[in-house]
């Protein structure tokens, strides 16, 4: 049976598309690339509810082709050195020496173009598989799945989504009040006479929603006593240290090694954190047997790209050839698109 | 309530935490100088490991600073300053990105100290890219790099009066020009590729690469962050005395754990 799309557990579509992201990072065929992102564009427009956060794909697009654009305007303006096909030559413009050997203008290869476009398109694909997660996952019901050890930032967070809209209201006021005192003093004069009753506002309820809190209870809801600070600490120097190696040195065993003893050290102590918070939480989101399903179909996704062989997931730019099309690619896409079969879209 | 928890190991804790923090910092703004092409990622793919790792660490930080020593009070008030910072974003970003997003969490770390600062960069950068939903690799960066504008805000030394807004005025200039270097340095090999001209070149004296970047941020973002140090600057002028003022009042009568650097 499906799941209705918009009560999926949000963090699913978070995995699934961080899978997407992950498939399109290990691939520069744009046969491939094109595939996965009318796979994931299908699955948002199809599935994405009438919230405001729903329309974001559209912004992500338009980011991606922005990436886009900057590439291959420094491509063109500043040439690549690779290839022989030369497509049409600008006029050079020589450089001081201090410009380290950098040059404008000359010749634009086919080799050069064709490879910031595969490598740009790479990137634009990953933007486009975010933009899906933001458009589908409820931000306001990820906030509520977070590790206990976060209630307390999360509360915050929830504040300051709350809070936001309520300010427009305020300002809206204070300018009204200002019209009625016939003042007319418009642009930076203005400023301090509209922003400042704003914040003081902001501020006065703060206030007040924090004595409501205290009232009910909030700030006796965590057992007094730190978490292991020595853990803690420890787990973010291992993790530093494991991407310093990873990224530094060729001793890749010994980064990775690093990293997987900090990141569980960083949990461990997240865990003992959470521990001490004694609050229950008001319907929970649910991990349904169809949160596993989308969630694992974006990473073996991933997993499909990472099994297809070298030459068939980067084609060759230098010399150039037409791309391939690899039937693990052909997979990869039908898997991003199972949330299709494993949702529906809720009854308006 | 905070009043029976003994100051100063909370005060040691958030020390550590922070001193952690600026090494991881160091680590995730200053990978290309040490990004060695014998290693098994590739050089754009670099700052997606940093967009696995840091989100772990915000978490490990973000959680600490927050549950010790932060009671209902403070963490209103972080509430609310995240909104307000979170609604100014959307307003600049038509000109330039972040703009006057930079004046409240300078002043919020000024009045509320380091520890505070922190938490209120990296969760108004959250909660604003929720509202947008602007999530993606680039906002780990993003929470770090404006936590740090805030913890070095509580971090100045102690001023009153008109010479405090001059030194968060220059404060801010710094912090803006800073905040551009750092995120368009951990970047660059992403946004540019490897083989441009003004490109990073992995594996190549740190002296060269940084001459190229120096060369690359000149070209695309002197205007952006000049931009965002003007604004911000501007800000602080106008609007700095009256918010620290509205801030530190309601901050004396909730009793904020961390005391005003000025009442130090």
């Amino acid at each position: 049976m499906a799941a209705s799309a918009d009560s999926l557990h949000p963090w699913a579509w978070w995995l699934w598309a961080l899978g997407a992201a992950a498939a399109a990072s290990l691939t520069t065929n744009p046969l491939t690339l094109l595939l996965l992102v009318l796979a994931v564009s299908a699955v948002v427009l199809l599935r994405r509810s009438d919230a405001p956060w729903a329309r974001s794909l559209r912004a992500y697009f338009v980011l991606a082709g922005f990436v886009l654009g900057i590439r291959l305007t420094f491509a063109v303006l500043m040439g690549l050195p690779m290839g022989t096909h030369v497509l049409f030559s600008l006029p050079e413009i020589p450089l001081p020496e201090w410009a380290a050997g950098i040059r404008l203008g000359g010749d634009v290869t086919l080799e050069g173009l064709l490879f910031t476009l595969y490598d740009s398109l790479r990137l634009a694909a990953m933007l486009v598989c975010l933009g899906a997660a933001n458009a589908l996952a409820n931000p306001r019901r990820a906030l509520r799945s977070v590790p206990a050890a976060l209630y307390e930032a999360s509360v915050a967070i929830v504040i300051a989504l709350s809070v936001a809209p309520q300010l427009v209201a305020s300002g809206q006021r204070v300018m009204r009040a200002r019209r009625l005192r016939g003042s007319n003093e418009r642009g930076l004069r203005a400023l301090p006479s509209v922003v400042i009753p704003v914040l003081a506002d902001a501020v006065e309820r703060s206030m007040a929603l924090a004595t409501s809190m205290e009232a009910r209870g909030f700030g006796h809801s965590r057992r007094p006593g730190t978490g292991p600070l020595v853990l803690v600490v420890g787990a973010m120097a291992s993790l530093t240290l494991g991407t310093y190696l990873v990224l530094g040195s060729p001793a890749a065993g010994l980064g990775t090694g690093c990293l997987a003893v900090g990141a569980v050290g960083a949990v461990a102590g997240l865990r003992a954190s959470g521990k001490a918070l004694t609050v229950s939480r008001y319907r929970p989101n649910v991990w349904s047997w169809q949160a596993w399903l989308v969630g694992v179909s974006g990473l073996v996704a991933a997993g499909c790209v990472l099994a297809t062989s070298w030459g068939l997931a980067h084609p060759s730019t230098d010399p150039p050839e037409w791309p391939a099309l690899a039937p693990l690619s052909l997979v990869a896409a039908a898997l991003l698109a199972a949330p299709l079969l494993l949702t529906t879209r809720e009854p308006a | 309530m905070n009043r029976d928890v003994p100051v100063l190991p909370g005060r040691r804790r958030r020390a550590a935490m922070l001193s952690v923090v600026a090494l991881v910092s160091i680590a995730a703004f200053g990978w290309p100088l040490f990004f060695d092409p014998g290693s098994i990622t590739n050089a754009t793919q670099a700052p997606l490991v940093f967009a696995l790792v840091l989100p772990l660490i915000l978490a490990v930080v973000v959680a600490d600073l927050t549950n010790e020593g932060m009671d209902a009070r403070t963490l209103a008030m972080l509430g609310v300053l995240a909104a307000v910072a979170a609604a100014l974003r959307p307003l600049g970003a038509g000109v330039a990105g972040l703009e006057a997003i930079f004046f409240l969490i300078i002043v919020g770390g000024r009045a509320f100290g380091a520890g505070f600062g922190f938490a209120l960069g990296s969760l108004s950068l959250f909660a604003s890219a929720l509202l947008t939903s602007g999530v993606g690799p680039w906002l780990p960066y993003q929470m770090l790099a404006s936590g740090l504008v805030g913890m070095g805000a509580g971090l100045l030394p102690r001023a009153r009066g008109w010479s405090e807004i001059a030194l968060l005025s220059a404060y801010t200039a710094f912090a803006a020009f800073a905040y551009g270097w750092i995120m368009d340095f951990a970047f660059w090999p992403f946004t540019l590729g490897l083989a441009s001209e003004l490109s990073f070149v992995p594996g190549a004296p740190i002296t060269a690469n940084l001459h190229r970047f120096v060369l690359f941020n000149v070209a695309t973002s002197m205007g952006w962050n000049l931009g965002r140090a003007l604004v911000n600057m501007l800000l602080v002028v106008t609007l700095g005395p009256a918010v620290l003022r509205i801030i530190r009042r309601a901050g004396r009568r909730a009793s904020i754990a961390t005391p005003a650097p000025a009442s130090m």
